[in-house]
């Protein structure tokens, strides 16, 4: 009881310091003012022609049918490699969407339990699932089809909120003094 | 004569020192909360720091005419611990709504929560002291281990609201909690092991952590109040209030339909 208790204590000690020192995750919620929202929306979605370019099917049967062995498997090895930092890039900008939302929601005078309440569990949720299609990747067996529409979910998010907050800055500049356009 | 009155308190002169050190320092953190007028932000931290000082003030007039071991001395040594947690639970309370009340939103969703954890735990305390009798020290303990626990659970819930919504905290707010916060987690050890060791024996070590845990709280708020305290935080401008409606819907079918595909993605 004793050694568990202590323990607890000085968890709770180091969480408190972190909470309170920590780099802070989100932009600060003080003014919109400020904020760049261009900072908090998705980039990396917007790269995906380039991507789906180099993950063309063609280009794999020609490798197989030309290259040799080794060159093909380290040719492999590339696109797994580019393909992790790109589901890496739209985990980023999931977390950036995220981030948005909260910022919304804090500057909403009025929010609901229920609502945050499902954010919250949705963004849980999309962690594990992430680590998860990582995992899957890192074995090889994900699908560039698979990678397209988890792009196109975020591209849709970011859109849907870029949108919004164009509609709030233009409903009033002085608040939303912020580059929307790109 | 002093020397007469620390004989009758069962002090040794160290005892004495440290403790009028740790006078010193709760009477120039109260000087500088003062100065800088800290009963503007935070009142009801600046009612405590009172209270600290006063509470020395009260103790040393009882140990010297009961001496330590009394049951005056017993009594009101408690009731003062008593009165200090309480306070300290309710600054805690005021620094979370000092941090989140600008949001109006976050902080109607916040307080409920706050408000359960504080009567939930607070409760527990209270319940898990009554059915611990003897000895009354033992039981005192564990009233006060649940009250310091319920204080570190506030103040750490208000915090988590706080990183979740991006919500600014300023260095000496950050201090003040950090000394609230770490004294009372330390307490919550602290009583665990003399609630469940204590056999009417006294133990200097954990004595004296809990006097250096004390000390090294009103260190923290010595170093929050030094330098003038920075402009208040510009209140910040909320959105209309049909936005979040209509905006939430959205996102919220978005972020299903992600998690959605990429659990079919895992599949």
């Amino acid at each position: 009881m004793t050694v568990s208790v202590a323990t607890l204590a000085l968890l709770a000690i180091l969480v408190l310091l972190w909470l309170l020192f920590g780099s802070p995750t989100n932009e600060s919620a003080s003014s919109l003012d400020a904020l760049q929202i261009e900072r908090l929306l998705p980039s990396n979605c917007h790269h995906f022609p380039q991507i789906t370019q180099m993950l063309k099917e063609e280009d794999r049967q020609f490798m197989r049918m030309r290259a040799q062995h080794h060159v093909e498997r380290k040719w492999n090895a590339e696109r797994r490699r580019i393909l992790k930092q790109y589901l890496r890039g739209l985990g980023q900008d999931f977390v950036r969407v995220q981030r948005l939302a909260r910022l919304v929601s804090a500057l909403s005078p009025e929010i609901r339990k229920g609502q945050e309440l499902e954010w919250m569990w949705l963004g849980l949720q999309f962690h594990v699932s992430y680590r998860m299609v990582e995992l899957k990747l890192a074995f090889g067996s994900l699908s560039p089809e698979g990678l397209a529409e988890l792009t196109g979910i975020i591209t849709g998010v970011a859109e849907e909120l870029e949108h919004r907050m164009s509609l709030i800055a233009e409903s009033s500049p002085s608040r939303l003094r912020v580059n929307l356009g790109s | 004569m002093i020397e007469c009155t620390l004989a009758r308190m069962d002090f040794s002169l160290f005892d004495s020192i440290r403790w009028a050190a740790t006078a010193l320092i709760e009477v120039v953190v109260l000087a500088l909360a003062i100065r800088q007028k800290l009963f503007d932000r935070l009142p009801f931290f600046a009612i405590y720091l009172c209270i600290l000082v006063v509470n020395e003030g009260i103790l040393w007039v009882t140990y010297s005419f009961t001496g330590i071991s009394s049951h005056t001395s017993f009594y009101v040594y408690w009731t003062m611990q008593a009165l200090q947690v309480t306070v300290r639970g309710v600054v805690v309370y005021e620094i979370c709504r000092e941090l989140i009340s600008p949001y109006a939103g976050v902080w109607r969703l916040c307080r409920p929560f706050l408000v359960l954890m504080g009567l939930v735990l607070a409760s527990t305390a209270v319940a898990t002291a009554r059915r611990r009798l003897h000895p009354i020290s033992a039981t005192t303990l564990v009233a006060e281990r649940g009250l310091e626990f319920t204080v570190v659970g506030i103040l750490i819930l208000g915090l988590i609201f706080c990183r979740y919504y991006g919500v600014r905290i300023d260095r000496y707010v950050a201090l003040i909690a950090l000394g609230l916060g770490f004294y009372s987690a330390v307490q919550v050890a602290n009583n665990t092991f003399l609630s469940e060791w204590l056999t009417g024996a006294r133990f200097p070590i954990w004595e004296a952590l809990r006097n250096a845990s004390f000390n090294i709280a009103t260190v923290f708020w010595l170093v929050a109040l030094w330098k003038p305290l920075p402009a208040r935080q510009a209140v910040p401008v909320l959105l209309t209030p049909g936005e979040y409606d209509r905006l939430a819907p959205q996102v919220t079918l978005r972020l299903r339909e992600l998690n959605t595909r990429l659990l079919e993605m895992w599949k």
